[in-house]
Parts: C-alpha cells; structure tokens; sequence
C-alpha cells in the first residue's frame, strides 16, 4: 500500500466516511475493528471539547444545559472540516449553531459570534432576533447561574456593535411591526 | 545502562528547564518566568484570525518580545503535517516566516505525523507509517526546512493513536535514519513513550537501546488521563514520577546533548492546574534535571 492510500483510509477510519471491505489489506481492516480506533473518536472529541468550552462559553453552557452538548460537538465533528488552528474553530463551531432548530440556541451562537467578531475589531453592526428575554438567558449563562426551563416569551433584538460601550444593546418589541419599523430607523441611520 | 554518574557526568547530565506559554495570560508567565530558561510557543494558539487571514496575535508577539532575556524561546509547531502525502501546510509556514522576522529563537520544532490528507484535517495527529517512501519524503521536507530557515530543526515522537504499520523500520530504527540524512535532532516526549507502552503494548527498553540517544536536544514531559483503558496524550496535569525518571533516564544517556526539559501543559488546563501547582511543579522538574 503506498503512502497516499494509506493515509486516504485512514483518514476515511478516523472520519466514519470510509467502509471497510473484504479486498481492503489486513492492516486497514485491523485498525477499523481497533478498540485504538474508537478511543481515538473519543480522543478527538475530547480535543474538541476542551477548545470550544473556552473560546465559546456561553454556548457551550447552554448546550450542556439543554443536554445537546454531545450531539452537538457529533455533528461539528462530522460535517466540519476542523483546522488544527484553535481561534478558528470556536467561530465555526457558533456558525453551525447559529441555524440551530433550538431558536435560543441559534440566538444565543448568532449573538457570541457575533460579539467575538466586534471584539476582533469587526466594524458591522450584527442583529440577532430573540423570541425569549435575552436579558434572563444571557445573565444567567454569563454568570452560569441556572434559569428557569420557561423564559417568558417576546420579541426582541439585540444589536452587536463597537458603538456601543458594553457591545450590545438589547430591545424589547411589543409587536413585530414596532420591530420592523425600528430595523428601517437604524437602516435609515 | 549505568545509573550512578560521576561529578562530570553529572555536569554533562544538566539540563535547563522550560515550558509551553500561550499568551494572554501575563499572571502565569510571570509565575513561569522564574523557573524557566526556555519558552516553548505554539504558533497556532498565538494566532488569531484577522480580515478571513491566520496571523501572529500583535498582543502575545508583544508579550513575547517583552520576555527578552529572561528566558530564550523555542518554536512548537503542531500543524506543519510534515507527513502529508500531498504537502505540508503552507499556512503554518507563513506563520513560521512571520514570527522568526520577529523575534530570535534558539530551534524550532514539529511533531513526525501528520494532520491532514488531501486537504481534509483529521483531527487528531497520526504518526507515520515506518515506510522507505515515507522516510524519503519526511527527510526532503526536513532538508528544505533546515534550508529554508538556517537554524536547528527538531522533530518529536508522537504518540500512535492507531494500532502501527508494519512498516521497514522500528520506530527508533526510523527516527535514526531520518537523523543521519538530515543532521535534524530529535525531542523526545517521555509521557508519549508512556502512553504507547501502555496502549500498545511498546517496549520503551528496546526503543531506547536501539534510538541513539546522543542525537535527543529537547525532552518533553507532561501528565494526562486515563479513559476506557487508555492513556490519553491530553496535557491536562502534572507529571507521574514515572514519566520525570524515563526522562532523566533518557538525559543521562544522552552524552549531554540534551539541552532542555519541557513541562509541557495545555491553556485549557491551566485553570484546573492552578498556578501554583504548575510553579511547584516546575521548581520541583528544575530541580531535579539540573542536579
């Protein structure tokens, strides 16, 4: 077996792409029925949990909270080309999340995303929709203190910008049209 | 192998003490600075992405620049992938360019493995397959690196994460002959002998008889966990004192040609660690490769 194919099943192993069959040479298929190689999933899992715990806290406290963690940490796994580069993979790690079916999910890794990206020195302004207080979920994962599995409902916007002191400034709306006409007033801006 | 030196032997057998330092955190390099004589830095946790680029955080370069003589800095790269079969990473190396334009460094260093395959990263480090073709290219690489940058280039054992290639050589037979093609040396990575001995069932006497030892310039030692019967390669505690005497063992034979021990631990585990567990731990390492 020479190098490139070598590499390429192993690679096609550690990712879960790749079947091993009965034409495969011994070495590949002992490696596939490994206990190494489950531990070496594990392995990488781990990696990945130890990085995004740190670059993307308050998501990574929510996920816990809401017993996803895992399935999360799977999928990005799975469906992400992961670079080796740590400051990379917190960002990639809230995109995913950002269309997240869980809309407080999505909310809370579309707002620390894009409060990472304005601390980098990004000039936009981002806002992020909330169908729930974002005052009560992000003080409570700031300060990883629990909230109550019910947060009351609403409309509500939070603004990521360098113009404001602390970031961010979070609106509430009493209907979608107070919303939409206040999106015109600080497009018109 | 002889383990009670004379006073000159003992001379020979010093080693200087150092320790990985990933920025952004001024609190533990001053507790570190004091106990060591090296800092090894990683490139990538220096980096940050700036306009969709990888660069050198302008902070840490500047908390680096400010170590100044207090202690000499050593480079760490882990994803060089100086095994690919379809190249090495040419992202590190701009990284590599940048920081040496920057700043004085004694040598600089990669793991022997690789972490990506046709562009697609594994996520994990594997080590190569002990192969005639594999050696051939690893050691084209090592020479256009020694020439690229004119200074001493050091490559370390990792630890094998999947059960080993059958390949032409032993790991140690391997590691020799990339040394006596290349003039590279070698760091050697205590815990990782460790870790493969107990997953692998790796003879750490037969590879240290056959490696030669006088080509080691660095030894890494570091702690980590146990999980389903394995011994994982995380750098999250201190380190066992089995893992602090096969590094003395291996410093002992190296003919004082090592230079240096890494205690090597992650940021992520700094705060479980704790300051003062690291700075008792690098005072306790200091004192017992420099004695």
């Amino acid at each position: 077996m020479d190098l490139a194919t070598h590499q390429r099943k192993l690679l096609g192993l550690v990712r879960s792409t790749y079947q091993v069959g009965s034409d495969d040479d011994a070495y590949i298929q002992a490696v596939a029925r490994s206990k190494d190689l489950e531990e070496a999933w594990r392995n990488i899992f781990l990696w990945r949990v130890y990085v995004l715990q740190r670059s993307c806290v308050l998501t990574f406290r929510l996920l816990k909270r809401r017993q996803v963690l895992d399935e999360a940490v799977s999928a990005f796994i799975a469906q992400r080309n992961i670079s080796p580069f740590r400051e990379t993979q917190g960002p990639a790690f809230l995109e995913m999340l950002s269309g997240h079916g869980d809309s407080v999910i999505a909310s809370v890794a579309q707002f620390e995303l894009a409060l990472m990206k304005v601390r980098n020195g990004d000039s936009r302004s981002y806002t992020i929709a909330w169908c729930v207080d974002p005052n009560i979920v992000l003080g409570s994962l700031a300060k990883d203190i629990p909230f109550e599995d019910f947060v009351p409902e609403g409309l509500y916007e939070v603004v990521v910008s360098r113009e404001f002191s602390s970031l961010f400034q979070i609106s509430a709306y009493t209907s979608a049209r107070q919303r939409r006409k206040a999106a015109r007033t600080s497009f018109s801006r | 192998m002889a383990t009670s030196v004379n006073s000159a032997q003992r001379e020979t057998n010093k080693c200087a003490m150092g320790a990985p330092y990933d920025g952004r955190d001024p609190d533990l390099l001053d507790r570190i600075l004091p106990h060591v004589d090296y800092v090894e830095v990683t490139l990538e946790t220096i980096s940050e992405v700036k306009d969709d680029d990888i660069v050198l955080s302008e902070d840490v370069m500047s908390e680096l620049k400010n170590i100044g003589k207090a202690a000499k800095i050593i480079v760490h790269g882990v994803s060089l992938s100086i095994g690919s079969h379809d190249g090495w990473s040419t992202s590190y190396l701009r990284l590599l360019d940048s920081f040496l334009d920057q700043i004085d460094v004694a040598w600089h260093s990669e793991h022997l493995g690789y972490t990506k395959v046709d562009g697609e990263h594994l996520g994990i480090m594997l080590a190569m397959p002990k192969t005639d073709e594999a050696l051939d290219m690893v050691c084209e690489r090592v020479s256009a690196i020694q020439q690229r940058y004119g200074l001493p280039f050091l490559l370390e054992n990792i630890v094998h994460v999947i059960p080993d290639f059958p390949g032409d050589y032993s790991d140690a037979g391997f590691l020799n002959a990339l040394v006596d093609r290349t003039g590279c040396r070698l760091i050697l990575d205590a815990y990782n002998l460790e870790c493969d001995a107990h997953n692998q069932g790796f003879s750490i006497p037969d590879f240290l008889d056959e490696l030669k030892l006088e080509n080691v310039r660095e030894l890494h030692v570091a702690g980590g966990v146990e999980h389903n019967g394995f011994l994982l390669d995380v750098h999250s505690q201190l380190t066992r004192d089995s893992t602090v005497q096969l590094a003395r063992q291996v410093v002992n034979r190296a003919a004082g040609n090592a230079k240096v021990v890494v205690y090597e631990f992650m940021a992520e585990a700094v705060p479980g660690l704790g300051y003062d567990n690291i700075e008792t731990e690098l005072a306790r390492l200091r004192a017992t490769f420099a004695s």
